[in-house]
């Protein structure tokens, strides 16, 4: 793709931007940071993947999947603003996530070791355990707000933490992976994914891009349990007090 | 032999206000199991003292004992087993009415007391129910007497009752009343009781807390309570409940 042609593609924002003012939508702004932000950040992780990549050098690896990791623990995060110790625990399990199934991805020789397949591959496993997390999040959120009777009854049965949230627990923990296993249902029929998309562009054969796509999609299925599990484990004390009270 | 409950210095704040109290410097002990009815004007703190003594809310100022040690010494979950809260809005867990009434076997892994189960369903007016009908199904006053008799298979030390009698008929009120009494008389469970229900209180109360401007005026004998009041506050609540009751229509 020409530079030309990148210049070209703006004319997709200036669309939008165009039927913002016609509508008074009022979106001007956002389009404007939107697009700004998407150009920049897609453009330096490009410089900064063909670096990586160029030199070939483990530390680089792990240093761009750590900012993945950063910027998805505090993205999801702020679903729980207010609440002690979120990042840590969020941080805890994307990285408990993102190990375990790139490890497995590896072990059974899936992926090549290359980071031309580790770095694509982690950043996707990570962006959707951060979905997952953020959802489980605000979930918990609402759930524990509509549920605060139904807690509070089972503490005063001498109930502990777990016991009083396993309820609220299991239902944010539930409608936190539903997305991926809906999206799982519907690939190929609503939409073409990323990776298939992505490798047909660049002249792969389709059904080699399919393979990869099921591997992609039976990873997120595995690291949405998985990072549900983490973060619902170890974030659940936080809506407590010390002394095993409901936060207000 | 330590107190059964003891209060030094409780006070909370109101949430919505820092440094205004809702009720502060409560010092009170209740040395031996007995019915302790507590009474005032809506909006004393009455439901919040008891949520305080059941480790739901966290007090701002003081310290409270039970059986002379804290609740740190006890542990919160040990604490809320001996001293238990039930509260006025009675929420039903998921499931039938039998699977509210197993919650303290199922939680605790004890097994489960059917026959004293059915015995207090019973006693509260609710020997017909049908323990597969869904908790959520309900009527207010059905749930309220369901929430205690749960409460109840837990056997605490300590009951601290939140109007748990308001949605109930005459009837039901006092088998429920009964069934407390008896509790108190045959375990020597200590009774909190909160009610704005002046027959209850002057029936079943040993011992009348009366809170009223933030803070315990009065703690006293029930009799003696409603005899002669001590403090001008208390008269004044006794006489606007008699004026009360003179004014209600007579039924034939």
């Amino acid at each position: 793709m020409s530079s030309m042609s990148l210049w070209f593609s703006f004319t997709f924002v200036v669309i939008a931007l165009l039927l913002s003012m016609w509508q008074k939508l009022g979106l001007e702004k956002e389009i404007a940071i939107g697009t700004v932000r998407c150009a920049v950040q897609l453009l330096a992780i490009g410089y900064v993947l063909q670096f990586v990549f160029h030199t070939d050098h483990p530390i680089y690896q792990a240093l761009v999947i750590a900012m993945m990791i950063g910027v998805a623990s505090w993205n999801a995060s702020r679903r729980g603003d207010g609440l002690p110790g979120i990042l840590w625990r969020v941080t805890a399990s994307l990285t408990v996530t993102a190990t375990l199934t790139m490890s497995l991805l590896l072990v059974l020789g899936l992926i090549k070791p290359t980071p031309q397949y580790l770095i694509p591959i982690t950043g996707m496993i990570i962006g959707n355990s951060m979905i997952v997390a953020g959802l489980f999040l605000s979930h918990m959120k609402r759930e524990t707000e509509t549920a605060r009777g139904e807690i509070e009854a089972l503490l005063c049965l001498g109930a502990n933490k777990k016991q009083a949230i396993h309820g609220v627990l299991k239902r944010a923990v539930k409608a936190s992976m539903i997305p991926t296993f809906d999206t799982m249902k519907t690939i190929g029929l609503v939409q073409l994914p990323g990776t298939m998309t992505g490798m047909i562009i660049a002249g792969a054969n389709p059904l080699e891009a399919v393979r990869y796509q099921i591997l992609i999609m039976f990873a997120f299925s595995s690291s949405a349990a998985i990072s549900a599990a983490l973060i619902s484990a170890l974030a659940y004390s936080s809506w407590f007090t010390r002394e095993s009270m409901l936060r207000p | 032999m330590a107190s059964v409950l003891s209060l030094e210095h409780l006070g909370k704040q109101l949430p919505t206000q820092q440094h205004t109290w809702l009720f502060s410097d409560i010092t009170v002990d209740i040395a031996s199991p007995e019915i302790t009815l507590i009474m005032g004007k809506s909006g004393q703190g009455k439901s919040t003292l008891l949520r305080l003594l059941g480790l739901l809310d966290t007090a701002d100022d003081g310290t409270i004992r039970h059986l002379g040690k804290t609740p740190t010494e006890w542990g919160p979950e040990k604490w809320r087993m001996s001293v238990s809260y039930v509260a006025q809005q009675p929420v039903m867990l998921p499931g039938s009415v039998e699977d509210n009434l197993r919650a303290v076997s199922r939680l605790h892994k004890r097994p489960f007391e059917t026959e004293l189960a059915r015995t207090w369903m019973e006693a509260v007016g609710l020997g017909e129910m049908d323990w597969s009908k869904q908790a959520a199904q309900l009527s207010g006053g059905e749930r309220q007497r369901v929430a205690l008799v749960r409460s109840l298979l837990l056997h605490p030390t300590v009951l601290l009752l939140d109007e748990v009698t308001a949605s109930l008929d005459t009837i039901s009120k006092r088998a429920t009343e009964e069934l407390l009494v008896d509790l108190h008389r045959r375990e020597g469970t200590t009774l909190l009781w909160i009610t704005h229900d002046w027959e209850q209180a002057r029936a079943v109360g040993q011992r009348i807390w009366f809170l009223a401007g933030g803070r315990l005026l009065e703690d006293s004998p029930a009799d003696r309570f409603f005899e002669g009041p001590q403090t001008q506050e208390a008269q004044e609540f006794l006489s606007a409940h008699l004026v009360q009751k003179e004014d209600a229509p007579c039924l034939p």
